[in-house]
C-alpha cells in the first residue's frame, strides 16, 4: 500500500474502497454470524466462530472487539479485560475499546481506572456519546465516593460496582463491516474504519446538497474514526451538512406548518423523557430509528427503559431550536439540558425526522461537539 | 464537548465558590509567600513528605486560576497518596462534581450525604479555612511571638502554637536568633482553649515545655506517629489552681490525616508526617511551647530592648547572691512563693545552706532564657545555669517570676 502516501489521493481512496468493499463481501458474513450468535445467546459458538476467523486474520479489530464482548458476555472479566486493553494499544486511535475497559473496571469498582479509560475514549474522539454518559456516571460514582471518604461515612455502598453502556461492535453501525488491518498502521485504521458505506463516499461528492440526503449511514456516535487522509470534499462526517443548507432558498408556508410540526414533536419527546414516560418516549422513535451503538432496537429499548426509570427525576430542557425540513424530512437541532440526580449534562443534539403515516418520528439521534 | 462544555465556567464557578467560603480574595497572588521563609522549604525538602498541605493549596490554586483539570489531577494524587485525607477527598469529591454539575459550595456533596454528615461537614469548611487563611496571612519575615522574650543558644528550637489559627510554628534558633522553619495545621480542645480542670476539653494556654518523648510502640493507634507531653500545669497553673494533665502534642489515628480545628480533649494534635517531623527536630525538655490564643509577631530587636529591665533585675538577684547578702536575696522572693510546698520562709533555709556552700567562690548565670506570658497577670519564665566560679558543671534553674506593683518578685524556684 505504497499508495497511502501519494497525493493522488482520489485514485487512491477508490482502491481503498474496493478493496474495502471486497473485504466487505468476504468478511460481512463472519461479523454477522457471531453477532447473530452473540445476540441469541449461544456463547460458546460465537466465540468458536470468532476465534476461527483469528486464527486466519489475527489482527482483525472488530473480531477482536466481538471476541471481547463474547468474553465479557461470558463472564470472563479478565479475558476480556487483556482482550480490550490490547486493542488500546494496537489501535489507539478507536474510542470504543476504551469504553468497554471502562464498562469492565466499573463492573470490579475500579472506579479510578473506568475513568481513565473513558477520558481516554473522549480524547480520541471528543463527540463519542456514550463514552460521556458513562464517564459522567463513572464521575458522579467517584465524587460520591469521596463525598463518603471525607464525611467519613459508610462506605460499603460505594465499592457496589455501577453497570455502564457496553459498546458491542466497533464503529457504530451495525451495517459497518471493518475491515482486515492492513501492515502499516496508519492505512490499517483507515481501512479498518470506513464509517461511511463505501458506495456512499463516492457518491457524496458528485450528489447535489439539497438532494434528500440518504439515510446517514455514518450515524455511529461513534463517529468516523479517521477520515481518509488527504481525502477530497465530504468527509463522511459532513453528513448532516446538505439538509441544513437546503432551507434557506425557499422558506414558504407549508415548510413553516412542518417547522411546527417537528418543534412539537421535539417538545414532546423531551417532556416525555422528563415525565419518565417511557411509552411515549419510545413511541417518538420511529420503525426505521437506527439505534446508536449497534444495538438491535429491542435491546436499545430495554437500555433506554433501564436508564430512565432507574432515575429518580429527569428534566430535559431544548434551548436555540432550529428546524429545518425537506420534504419528509426534517432536522432539528438544539442545546439539551439534561438533568438527572447529581448529574446535569449540557449538550448539542440533533434529531433527524421522518414523516410516516402523518407523524414526524425520530429516525436518528446524534450528540455533536 | 458534553460535559466538558464548560470546563472553565464550572472552574471559575468553584473558584468563587472556593473564595467565598474562604475569603481569600488575592489567595492565588499571594502563593509565593508561603516559600519566602527560604528555610521552610529547605527543612521539608530534607524531611519526609510533608507536603499534603502544600499541595492542597496548589489545587486551590489551581481552581482559583480556572484550571480545573490541573486541579482535579492534583487533587486525585493527594487522595491517592492520603486516602484519610478528609479534606482533600472532599475537595476531590467537588472537582470530580464539578465535572456534571454546577456547584455552589466547598463540600457541594448531595443533600442526602449532607444530612448525615452535616457536622463533619462543617468541621471541614472550618479546617480548609484555617488552612487557607494560615497560608494567607503568613507573619512577616523575621518577625517572632512576644513570648519569645530571650532564647538561649543552648536551645535549639522553639514552638509557638496560635489557637485561633490553628497553627504551630516551628523555629529554629540560630547565631542570627530565632527564625521561623515551618508551621502545620494543628487541632485543639473540642471546647476551645484556657484549660483549668480536669475533663474540661480545653486545650491550655501558656508558656510550656516539651517534658519526654513517648515512643508510639507504646501508644494505641489514636496517637499515631508518636507523642510529645508538656508540663502542663505549670507552676503558673498549679499557682492558679488549674487542675488536670497529660496534655500531649500527638498524631492522628489511622483512619483521619487531619483532625477537625477544635477536636481534642485538650490536646494538640498535628498531621502523623508533621509530628514526626517535629519529635525528630526537637530537644525534649529544652524546646519551649507558647500556646496562646493569638500571637502577637514582634521585632526581635525590639523585644530585647523589652527585656532589658528584666534582665537587671536578674542580675540584681544574681548579685545578692554572689554577695551572700540574705535580706537583699530575699527580697527577690514573693510572699506567695511556692516551690513544691515550700514557701518562702522554708525556701530561705534552702537558699541559706547553697549560699554557705558558694561563698568565696562566686557563681555565675549563663545561658539565660526568658519566656514572658502575660494574660491577666505578668509572668516570666527563666531558665538558666548556676555554675559555682572554678567548678566545671553546675545547674539548670527555672524560675517563675511575676510582677507585682511594678516589681519582678520570684514565685517558684526549682532544679531541672
Amino acid at each position: 500500500m505504497n499508495h497511502a502516501r501519494s497525493p493522488a489521493s482520489l485514485k487512491f481512496r477508490m482502491l481503498a474502497i474496493l478493496i474495502g468493499m471486497a473485504c466487505t463481501a468476504t468478511y460481512a458474513d463472519d461479523y454477522g454470524d457471531v453477532n447473530q450468535l452473540l445476540r441469541a445467546g449461544k456463547l460458546p459458538e460465537a466465540m468458536s466462530r470468532a476465534d476461527q476467523y483469528l486464527a486466519t486474520q489475527p489482527k482483525d479489530p472488530q473480531m477482536r472487539f466481538m471476541k471481547g464482548v463474547i468474553q465479557r458476555d461470558s463472564g470472563k472479566t479478565t479475558e476480556a479485560i487483556a482482550t480490550f486493553t490490547h486493542l488500546t494499544e494496537d489501535y489507539p486511535e478507536l474510542p470504543e475499546p476504551y469504553n468497554n475497559l471502562a464498562v469492565l473496571y466499573a463492573s470490579q469498582s475500579q472506579f479510578d481506572k473506568a475513568r481513565a479509560a473513558l477520558e481516554m475514549a473522549i480524547r480520541t474522539n471528543p463527540s463519542y456519546s456514550t463514552a460521556h454518559e458513562n464517564l459522567g456516571d463513572i464521575y458522579a460514582k467517584l465524587a460520591s465516593q469521596a463525598y463518603n471518604k471525607a464525611l467519613q461515612l459508610d462506605t460499603s455502598n460505594a465499592v457496589v460496582p455501577i453497570k455502564l453502556a457496553l459498546i458491542r461492535e466497533i464503529f457504530g453501525s451495525a451495517n459497518v463491516k471493518g475491515s482486515r488491518p492492513t501492515p502499516t498502521t496508519q492505512q490499517s485504521v483507515t481501512a479498518a474504519a470506513p464509517a461511511v458505506k463505501p458506495p456512499i463516499v463516492v457518491v457524496a461528492p458528485l450528489a447535489p446538497p439539497v438532494a434528500a440526503p440518504p439515510k446517514p449511514v455514518a450515524s455511529s456516535l461513534a463517529a468516523p474514526v479517521v477520515s481518509a487522509p488527504a481525502s477530497p470534499p465530504a468527509p463522511p462526517v459532513a453528513s448532516k451538512a446538505p439538509v441544513e443548507k437546503a432551507t434557506s432558498p425557499t422558506t414558504d408556508v407549508a415548510s413553516s406548518i412542518h417547522e411546527k410540526e417537528v418543534e412539537t414533536a421535539v417538545g414532546k419527546w423531551a417532556s416525555a423523557w422528563s415525565a419518565r414516560d417511557v411509552k411515549s418516549y419510545l413511541a417518538a422513535y420511529g420503525k426505521d430509528f437506527d439505534p446508536p451503538g449497534s444495538v438491535s432496537r429491542k435491546t436499545w429499548e430495554e437500555e433506554r427503559t433501564q436508564r430512565i426509570v432507574s432515575k429518580a427525576s429527569i428534566s430535559v430542557k431544548v434551548d436555540k431550536l432550529v428546524v429545518n425540513v425537506v420534504g419528509n424530512h426534517a432536522v432539528a437541532k438544539f442545546r439539551q439540558s439534561y438533568k438527572a440526580g447529581g448529574l446535569a449534562i449540557s449538550s448539542h443534539k440533533t434529531l433527524d425526522f421522518s414523516k410516516i403515516n402523518d407523524h414526524w418520528q425520530i429516525v436518528k439521534e446524534t450528540v455533536v461537539n | 464537548m458534553v460535559y466538558g462544555t464548560c470546563p472553565h465556567r464550572a472552574a471559575q464557578r468553584i473558584a468563587f465558590v472556593l473564595l467565598l467560603v474562604l475569603h481569600t480574595p488575592s489567595f492565588a497572588n499571594k502563593r509565593h509567600n508561603i516559600h519566602a521563609v527560604k528555610p521552610h522549604s529547605d527543612l521539608q525538602a530534607a524531611s519526609e513528605d510533608r507536603s499534603a498541605e502544600a499541595s492542597l493549596l496548589e489545587v486551590y490554586a489551581s481552581i482559583a486560576k480556572g484550571q480545573s483539570r490541573a486541579a482535579l489531577e492534583k487533587a486525585d494524587k493527594i487522595v491517592q497518596q492520603h486516602p484519610n485525607f478528609q479534606l482533600a477527598q472532599l475537595v476531590y469529591g467537588d472537582l470530580l462534581a464539578a465535572r456534571i454539575r454546577p456547584l455552589s459550595t466547598l463540600g457541594d456533596v448531595p443533600t442526602d450525604i449532607a444530612k448525615v454528615g452535616a457536622e463533619t461537614l462543617g468541621e471541614l469548611r472550618e479546617e480548609s479555612q484555617k488552612r487557607v487563611s494560615a497560608a494567607k496571612d503568613r507573619p512577616r519575615p523575621g518577625l517572632v511571638p512576644s513570648q519569645f522574650l530571650k532564647i538561649s543558644q543552648k536551645t535549639r528550637y522553639a514552638i509557638a502554637v496560635d489557637t485561633s489559627r490553628s497553627r504551630l510554628y516551628l523555629f529554629e534558633n540560630r547565631a542570627g536568633g530565632l527564625t521561623l522553619v515551618s508551621d502545620y495545621y494543628i487541632s485543639v480542645g473540642k471546647a476551645g482553649v484556657s484549660k483549668s480542670t480536669q475533663g474540661d476539653q480545653r486545650t491550655p494556654l501558656g508558656v510550656y515545655y516539651v517534658t519526654s518523648n513517648l515512643d508510639p510502640k507504646s501508644l494505641k493507634d489514636f496517637y499515631g506517629s508518636g507523642a510529645l507531653p508538656i508540663n502542663y500545669p505549670n507552676m503558673l497553673d498549679t499557682k492558679r489552681g488549674k487542675t488536670g494533665g497529660g496534655i500531649w502534642l500527638h498524631g492522628t489515628p489511622p483512619n483521619q490525616f487531619s483532625r477537625p480545628p477544635l477536636a481534642t480533649d485538650g490536646c494538640l494534635v498535628m498531621a502523623n508526617p508533621d509530628l514526626r517531623h517535629i519529635i525528630q527536630t526537637i530537644e525534649v525538655g529544652n524546646t519551649p511551647v507558647v500556646i496562646a490564643p493569638q500571637l502577637q509577631w514582634v521585632d526581635p530587636g525590639k523585644i530585647k530592648q523589652e527585656s532589658l529591665p528584666f534582665e537587671e533585675t536578674l542580675q540584681a538577684w544574681a548579685n545578692a547572691k554572689l554577695e551572700g547578702n540574705m535580706d537583699r536575696l530575699l527580697s527577690f522572693y514573693a510572699p506567695d512563693f511556692n516551690a513544691y510546698g515550700k514557701t518562702r520562709d522554708q525556701w530561705a533555709v534552702n537558699l541559706k545552706a547553697e549560699l554557705s556552700k558558694v561563698q568565696g567562690h562566686g557563681i555565675e548565670i549563663k545561658d539565660k532564657s526568658f519566656l514572658r506570658w502575660t494574660d491577666s497577670t505578668d509572668t516570666m519564665v527563666v531558665t538558666f545555669g548556676e555554675v559555682v566560679v572554678g567548678k566545671r558543671t553546675g545547674w539548670t534553674k527555672r524560675q517563675y517570676w511575676n510582677r507585682q506593683g511594678g516589681q519582678w518578685k520570684i514565685f517558684f524556684e526549682g532544679l531541672l
